[in-house]
């Protein structure tokens, strides 16, 4: 076990030079001149200044020297004479968003908190009703549940995201104001600029929790609530759908009838024996799904005006601001290999043939 | 005559298929002494194994179901029993053992847990006790250091040694009748050889009853002292093991022993095989299923089906219209 995950760990820098790799090289596709244009603020007047920016900023270098540069930055005197590092994504300094005006790490750190409150509150009903429903379908084979869970399984995957979120919107805040889009009311970004209201974790829900502040806390699902239904919606019907076919496979596995044979009770035998077998592709999927939680829900980000990291991506792309999409796509390369780690780890727990071979 | 075990009266089985529906078992009759080993003969999708599984209600329903019959067990009909009732028997009194030990044990599972299951349900005995009595029985089935590998998974056993834990794990309850469904089939020869040894080790200590699928006819002569010939979803003949390989009586059994090689056989001789393909089930077979392969085949066999009848010495009954002896009919 122990082997399994030094070995996997291993493999983390390895994948992290090749998400560098590969996302660096897009940028490289454009020519010089056209990079140049990330680093002058007014259209330069003549051929010579270009020349001159690409000269200073090193753009038609060769490409490794100019990846290494990106990796770690350059030594430059600043103002006072003093040498210091500029840029280096490897020491976080990931450029500076000139649409969000501000540094793209900076952009990283106040977004995520809130996608990573969304996707802790999406998590659980995704993945327990999603499975339950699948697992239910499957032992019901056929009949009504089984039927009912299928058609919701098609109608969930086919239903465009955009389409829903905003019949939830239409439904739920215009013609009810039961629910809000956006992150938060007022009043509470008012009492959190105050200081009065302490950021324990930045995840407003649960620092909602650790203050004790009930109706901080109500504001924040109020403002959740659509996100979640509009995410487990897709998310349930595709686990419906893989739970449900990997569970029927397993329960005409030889031993699930060795399990009856001993005289075990039908549900023993399906929660003891078919289920953990059965959940073997799901946790592989599982993975994708929270992957996908966290590195921004970019649609269902916008459609409800919730500023997570998708939402600003979005953000960034409508104003083709190059050096904020490059960040943020490094930082989704870091959490999907973090979350295949996990999702690795866990299937070794799952599964004693992957722990112990 | 000693006492009956088990008692089945005219089992039929199908399953609802898209294609139709297939007549799996088409009324099959047989019984069980206290001790005895019972041969089933037959080639794949004879019924051998769904009619076992039928006893015990393991047929999967749907698609399976039992259409018909009953099968007593010391007086009780299992059909008849509600799910509660029939898994205080599953196990504890009969259990089976499959054909394929790298399938047959849960991956997800430790030797140990599985194991235990059995024991702590029937018996109602401590997860402590429970682990103790397993070592004890992996100690007899014969597989070495029985302590240690308790928390072993069946990937890290070989193929004999699964089939072994789960003889172990089926005689754990101290079952009066062992269903061995095909046991030996997917291991290679000298672990086939293993096994039947160790059963019949177990047969002489513990002496349960055991039903021996196969359609390995010399496993068959050297386990059994009765065997029943499945054909189309019916025994179409049944007798003491000697009998039916000395004088076999249905044209099908006769084939089969034909087909089997033999070590004084001249060489270069071509290995006999019974013409054309089994039946395919869709419609339940109105005259002999056999029919159409036969080598006997009379006007009347195309008209109604044969049943089980005795003929011939003491116990040996034949669903024949045809006297193999003579070629005539009967």
């Amino acid at each position: 076990m122990t082997n399994y995950i030094i070995r996997r760990l291993l493999l983390v820098p390895v994948l992290l030079a090749g998400v560098t790799l590969i996302i660096f090289g897009m940028l490289q596709l454009l020519g010089p001149v056209e990079r140049s244009a990330l680093y002058v603020v007014d259209f330069p007047k003549n051929e010579k200044q270009i020349d001159a920016v690409i000269k200073r900023y090193g753009l038609d270098d060769p490409f490794f020297v100019q990846y290494w540069r990106w990796l770690v930055g350059v030594q430059r005197p600043d103002t006072q004479g003093n040498i210091v590092r500029d840029g280096g994504i490897l020491y976080g300094d990931f450029g500076y968003s000139r649409t969000a005006s501000q540094e793209v790490i900076d952009i990283i750190k106040n977004r995520f908190p809130n996608t990573l409150d969304l996707a802790l509150w999406t998590i659980f009903p995704m993945l327990s009703v999603g499975i339950w429903m699948g697992v239910k379908a499957a032992v019901n084979q056929n009949k009504f549940f089984d039927q009912a869970a299928r058609i919701y399984s098609i109608i969930g995957t086919s239903f465009p995201t955009f389409v829903f979120g905003l019949l939830l919107l239409m439904l739920l805040y215009a013609n009810n104001q039961w629910f809000l889009p956006g992150k938060m009311s007022d009043w509470v970004s008012i009492l959190i600029y105050s200081g009065e209201f302490k950021q324990y974790t930045h995840l407003l829900s649960i620092d909602a929790l650790l203050n004790l502040r009930l109706d901080i806390f109500w504001d924040a699902l109020r403002h959740m609530i659509m996100p979640i239904i509009t995410l487990s919606y897709i998310s349930w019907a595709t686990f419906v759908r893989v739970t449900r076919s990997s569970m029927l496979e397993t329960l005409r596995m030889d031993y699930v009838i060795t399990a009856r044979s001993k005289g075990l009770k039908e549900a023993d035998v399906i929660n003891k024996h078919a289920r953990p077998n059965a959940m073997l592709p799901v946790v592989t999927m599982m993975g994708g799904s929270i992957v996908g939680l966290l590195g921004g829900v970019v649609i269902t980000e916008t459609v409800f005006n919730y500023p997570g990291i998708g939402k600003a991506a979005a953000d960034a792309a409508a104003q083709l601001d190059v050096v904020t999409i490059l960040g943020l796509a490094i930082f989704t390369g870091l959490i999907l290999i973090i979350s295949n780690l996990v999702v690795d780890i866990l299937y070794a727990f799952i599964d004693p043939r992957v722990r112990l071979s | 005559m000693t006492n009956q075990l088990l008692n089945v009266r005219g089992l039929e089985t199908q399953f609802n298929t898209p294609e139709g529906i297939v007549h799996a078992v088409n009324g099959v009759s047989f019984s069980l002494d206290e001790g005895e080993t019972l041969g089933v003969v037959g080639e794949s999708g004879c019924g051998k194994s769904v009619t076992m599984l039928s006893c015990l209600k393991l047929v999967p329903m749907p698609p399976g179901k039992i259409v018909a019959g009953h099968a007593f067990f010391k007086g009780e009909d299992m059909l008849t029993m509600d799910n509660d009732e029939i898994r205080k028997v599953r196990g504890a009194q009969i259990s089976m053992i499959f054909q394929d030990p790298m399938t047959s044990l849960n991956p997800v599972m430790s030797i140990g847990k599985q194991m235990a299951e059995p024991l702590m349900l029937h018996l109602g005995i401590t997860k402590e006790q429970a682990r103790n009595r397993s070592i004890e029985l992996l100690e007899m089935v014969g597989i070495p250091q029985a302590a240690d590998r308790l928390k072993d998974y069946p990937h890290q056993y070989s193929g004999g040694m699964r089939q072994r834990v789960m003889i172990a794990m089926a005689l754990s309850c101290m079952p009066q009748i062992l269903i061995a469904d095909e046991p030996t089939t997917a291991l290679d020869v000298t672990i086939q050889a293993q096994i039947v040894d160790l059963v019949k080790r177990l047969r002489e200590e513990l002496g349960m009853a055991i039903i021996w699928i196969t359609h390995d006819l010399g496993v068959v002569a050297s386990i059994a002292n009765r065997v029943s010939v499945m054909y189309g979803g019916f025994i179409i003949e049944e007798a003491p093991v000697k009998d039916l390989y000395a004088e076999p009586l249905h044209p099908y059994t006769i084939g089969l022993l034909n087909s089997l090689p033999k070590i004084n056989r001249e060489e270069r001789q071509r290995l006999y095989s019974i013409n054309g393909m089994p039946p395919m089930l869709f419609k339940k077979p109105k005259v002999c299923p056999f029919a159409p392969r036969c080598e006997f085949v009379k006007d009347h066999c195309w008209q109604e089906n044969p049943v089980l009848e005795s003929y011939g010495r003491d116990g040996h009954r034949v669903a024949c219209w045809v006297d193999v002896t003579s070629g005539r009919e009967r």
